[in-house]
């Protein structure tokens, strides 16, 4: 866990530091410039945040659904808590995602809010896992509050597969990939220089250490809960 | 000064975010010595017992 916990700091500065401070010009000349990417030009930084964080949010979320599968199927209450500790991080990048969402939308679409299939998928998202912390919350007994939020979290997982994947791709909108948009963004349209897409790719991976560490973190803290009783 | 901030825009921009995020990275550390404790505590504690 040590070498995960420093090299996530490490990447996410560097990520930081590659994202922000590299000139923008018409003709790159050399590796530290990034290219103008027609549409987007200086906004296009917020993708090496924006995208990680809502990548790690979906990835939290599956975790999530995995653990409490494996909850149900074992009554092992490590299992419940692993898949606590990840929702309340997937719930966290989720927020995240929406706030830089919501300022890239401003500069680029015009207003914080555009009522895209994606934006507002994402707060049936943030409803539903809600939802789930507040179920948790209501249930005094310990059994019973492990074994119904465990269900929910396995049926809250399959939606956010459904949120995430497929309604977006189902309804035209403003995100690339929407139906009947020939745009796949500059990441999986591959219209962007390779030094963006190293940078993006590091980020992602950066992204997913620091979920790692958050989760790990996490689950001692509701160890530690658990042992001292604490509620 | 107007034209310093306006000319090193995003160096300002780079200087916030990273303290940000050195700030979150302290605050986490030391939730992490904390939980440390705890758990030496507790493991202390149930070798007592």
């Amino acid at each position: 866990m040590k070498i995960i916990k420093y090299l996530s700091s490490l990447i996410i500065t560097l990520v930081i530091i590659s994202g922000i401070a590299p000139p923008i010009v018409e003709f790159p000349m050399h590796w530290y410039q990034y290219p103008i990417i027609p549409g987007l030009e200086d906004k296009f930084r917020n993708i090496f945040f924006h995208v990680p964080t809502a990548w790690v949010s979906t990835i939290a979320f599956l975790v999530s659904t995995y653990y409490s599968f494996k909850y149900l199927t074992s009554k092992n209450d490590l299992y419940d808590i692993k898949a606590e500790s990840s929702a309340s991080i997937g719930l966290l990048f989720s927020l995240l995602a929406t706030v830089t969402g919501a300022l890239w939308a401003k500069f680029n679409w015009g207003s914080f809010w555009n009522w895209d299939p994606r934006q507002v998928s994402i707060v049936f998202l943030l409803i539903i896992y809600f939802a789930y912390f507040l179920l948790r919350s209501s249930i005094k007994n310990e059994i019973s509050k492990n074994n119904i939020s465990a269900v929910y979290n396995i049926i809250a997982g399959i939606s956010s597969i459904f949120f995430t994947f497929i309604l977006p791709r189902m309804l035209t909108g403003l995100h690339p990939g929407a139906k009947g948009g020939k745009d796949l963004g500059p990441i999986l349209g591959g219209s962007i220089s390779g030094n963006i897409m190293v940078t993006f790719f590091v980020s992602l991976l950066g992204f997913t250490l620091f979920y790692l560490w958050l989760l790990n973190l996490r689950t001692r803290t509701g160890i530690l809960m658990k042992e001292l009783k604490y509620d | 000064m107007i034209d310093f901030l306006e000319q090193n825009q995003l160096f300002i921009v780079l200087t916030l975010v990273l303290l940000i995020w050195f700030g979150i990275l302290i605050y986490l550390r030391t939730i992490e010595n904390k939980i440390v404790k705890l758990e030496q505590a507790l493991k202390k504690q149930k070798g007592n017992n």
